[in-house]
């Protein structure tokens, strides 16, 4: 009897703590998030939430890069029972908004400024004819090069202008026993030297042409050749296990000094930082070289699902703003290893490269070089996305000619038409 | 109830007849009602998604289910698409080649284990243990095996051997057999354990007549007991084929399709076009593709082998 007064004591003290924490609401986000930083950041977020009384159910579905966080996202609306909100990456809030499923957050976003916060480039991904279906809380830039700053020393060599300036480090890097650049086959890491080749030989403009609008004549130009041109010759800086190495990988390989370099995202320097090295000692991040310098940038958006819930829509109100507070944005971004969505928070308290990621910002706007990246669904739909993706794959690896990359690539994009 | 009771009460006389219909007509529709939730499950979730799926296949369907009609647009486009050539190029060499390498080692290993060698059990055990690993283990592990800077290239090469090249997972027109290694090293174990059963099950006075009769022991094997081992080939071959189409999860693990998506088989192309590359319909399509090869390929099969079963022997 004893042992069902204390179950029953239990009990009653358990209920009351989470009974408080949803005072108000929950809401069941849904993300792909699930490495210790991202988790760390996202708890900035879920802190503020609980603070003004919400609670959240985490629905974390890892993998493939969200790709199986998109499929539970599609097998959930289609039994009619959608989480409170999801992560977007790419199209997929544009897609869901057009299929009507999304709440529009205009109102708070008109009396708030949101609209203004952002860049014209970004508002494409999160707006439409006036709503506001998604709330931008990260940005990240995804043509950095990461190199290790003793590899660099040892070699007499500086930062790269040119890309021919680049794969001339190759042979002295090699000869010192250096891999001089680190990647794997995996047709994303290739292909985001490819987006950022695209931009840095032919400038934005052809960028904008070639990649967003799909122009067959952009497609098959000489630029286009010459892009493949010199991504063949970055193939020749790569050593040979690279099939089925992990992005992380070839980031270690750069931080113990096995690699001089690497082609990557943002979300690389948080390897460096794990290894306790420091920007400009240890390890360096610059821009991909060009004469006018892109900044390929991708962001992370939550967008919230249409509800009868009335606790739901409560929370999922408290999220939008949450995620739109300047100050959440600096907190989560300092932790994630990006910068704010909303272009007028303060540099204050990032490190040196996130300074550097909001100074090139600046100025790629000032140059019309601020372009969505392609690998990670930011310049056209993922049918057409992914049609880069296998031609650049495949070409990294095989003896395919440039013409003949080219021709796969404009046959390709028709078919997926 | 009652009935059973009354029945029971008179010993001696013989079961009355409402008794007897009711345990008869019990004992007839048991099986089907046993059977009835199970069948049900099977109708729905294989029968009418297969349905669903060729519906979709013959819609425009994207990024979510789109309920139209547009004919055989999507199967023209999946043929047109070279990456769906490779896949099921890929099909047919893996499972042809996993098949006839796990079957001719499989058996190998069972004749070799069935001549009453000592510590059998152990070896069983350990050419069995793989079948226990996850397919996403064996692809991983094979993965760094293979790998030219970390595996057997490496390791034959600080041995002396300067010269040594194995780098076929590097290379995409032998990355696909890296995945057939890795499927056989996986599934042999589990084909020789289904031929050694077989083995045992032979009536060793067959045997035994044919040694007396003179005939020598690969005679023996060749002409006696690899045709007694029919059933057991049935069994795995079915087993076997099932395993390579769903060869997903490994293919992910090993290679995730490269490099170049040399590797792709049509389960991984299908995932992508349905779940990555909002192109459901063309995913639709491919499915149905891969449900007519294995319907065209096992459907007879198992006919004749079944068939003969009932009338032969």
């Amino acid at each position: 009897m004893t042992k069902y007064k204390t179950l029953l004591l239990a009990t009653a003290l358990a209920l009351p703590l989470p009974v408080l924490a949803q005072e108000k609401g929950t809401i069941e986000v849904l993300h792909h998030w699930v490495s210790e930083s991202e988790s760390a950041a996202l708890n900035v977020v879920r802190e503020r939430m609980a603070e003004q009384g919400f609670g959240w159910q985490d629905s974390a579905v890892g993998g493939m890069s969200g790709a199986n966080a998109t499929q539970a996202l599609r097998t959930r609306l289609a039994s009619g029972n959608p989480p409170g909100a999801m992560q977007f990456l790419g199209y997929e809030g544009l897609n869901w908004n057009a299929e009507g499923v999304v709440r529009d957050f205009s109102e708070p976003a008109n009396e708030k400024g949101w609209f203004d916060a952002i860049e014209p480039e970004v508002a494409e991904f999160v707006t439409a004819d006036g709503k506001f279906f998604a709330m931008p809380i990260n940005m990240h830039r995804q043509n950095w090069i990461w190199a290790n700053k003793k590899v660099f020393d040892a070699n007499g060599l500086s930062v790269p202008q040119t890309w021919a300036e680049l794969i001339a480090m190759g042979p002295k890097l090699k000869a010192a026993g250096v891999v001089p650049l680190a990647t794997g086959d995996e047709a994303w890491q290739i292909q985001l030297i490819f987006d950022a080749l695209v931009t840095d030989l032919n400038g934005p403009d052809f960028y904008r042409k070639a990649l967003v609008e799909l122009d067959t004549e952009a497609l098959s130009s000489p630029g286009m050749i010459a892009v493949f041109d010199t991504l063949r010759e970055v193939r020749g800086l790569v050593d040979d296990g690279f099939v089925g190495r992990d992005w992380a990988v070839a980031t270690g390989m750069v931080a113990s000094g096995e690699a001089a370099m690497q082609v990557h995202g943002d979300w690389a320097k948080g390897e460096f930082l794990a290894h306790g090295l420091k920007e400009g000692e240890d390890f360096l991040c610059f821009a991909t070289p060009s004469k006018t310098p892109s900044y390929l940038f991708l962001i992370d958006s939550f967008g919230a699902f249409t509800t009868r819930d009335a606790a739901t829509t409560a929370a999922q109100a408290a999220l939008a703003e949450t995620i739109m507070d300047p100050e959440v944005q600096r907190a989560f971004n300092r932790i994630k290893g990006s910068i704010p969505a909303r272009s007028d928070v303060s540099v204050d308290g990032f490190d040196s490269c996130a300074v550097k990621s909001f100074e090139d910002r600046a100025a790629a706007i000032g140059n019309g070089a601020m372009l969505g990246a392609l690998t990670h669904g930011f310049a056209s739909q993922p049918q057409f996305a992914a049609v880069f993706a296998d031609v650049v794959g495949q070409f990294f690896v095989t003896d395919m000619t440039s013409q003949q990359a080219v021709d796969m690539l404009v046959n390709g994009i028709a078919n997926a038409m | 109830m009652t009935d059973i009771s009354q029945s029971a009460a008179v010993p001696g006389t013989a079961p009355q007849r409402p008794a007897a219909t009711l345990s008869a007509r019990l004992a007839r529709w048991l099986p089907r009602l046993v059977m009835a939730p199970s069948f049900l499950v099977v109708l729905i979730g294989v029968y009418l998604f297969i349905a669903w799926t060729l519906w979709i296949s013959l819609s425009s369907s994207a990024m979510l289910p789109r309920y139209d009609f547009v004919g055989l647009e999507q199967y023209v486009r999946l043929w047109n698409t070279p990456r769906w050539h490779t896949a099921v190029i890929n099909l047919f060499l893996f499972t042809g080649l996993f098949l006839a390498v796990t079957i001719a080692l499989g058996l190998l290993m069972a004749i070799l284990l069935d001549q009453n060698i000592r510590a059998e059990g152990v070896l069983r055990t350990v050419y069995l243990y793989p079948m226990a690993l996850s397919f996403i283990v064996t692809g991983t592990a094979w993965k760094w095996v293979l790998n030219p800077e970390l595996g057997v290239e490496k390791v034959v090469q600080s041995w002396g051997w300067d010269t040594f090249a194995f780098d076929w997972i590097t290379r995409p027109e032998t990355a696909i057999y890296c995945v057939v290694i890795a499927a056989v090293w996986q599934s042999t174990g589990f084909a020789m354990a289904i031929f050694l059963a077989g083995l045992r099950g032979i009536d060793s006075s067959i045997i035994k007549a044919a040694q007396i009769e003179g005939a020598s022991l690969p005679r023996i094997y060749a002409s006696i007991i690899v045709p007694l081992l029919r059933p057991a080939f049935l069994s795995v071959i079915v087993l076997l084929s099932y395993i390579s189409i769903k060869s997903f999860d490994l293919v992910l693990a090993l290679t995730n399709a490269g490099p170049g998506g040399s590797t792709e088989m049509p389960s991984t192309f299908m995932f992508a076009y349905t779940f990555q590359r909002n192109q459901m319909g063309v995913g639709a399509a491919s499915a149905i593709m891969m449900l007519m090869t294995v319907a065209a390929i096992i459907i007879p099969y198992l006919y004749s082998e079944l068939r003969e079963d009932t009338h032969g022997h």
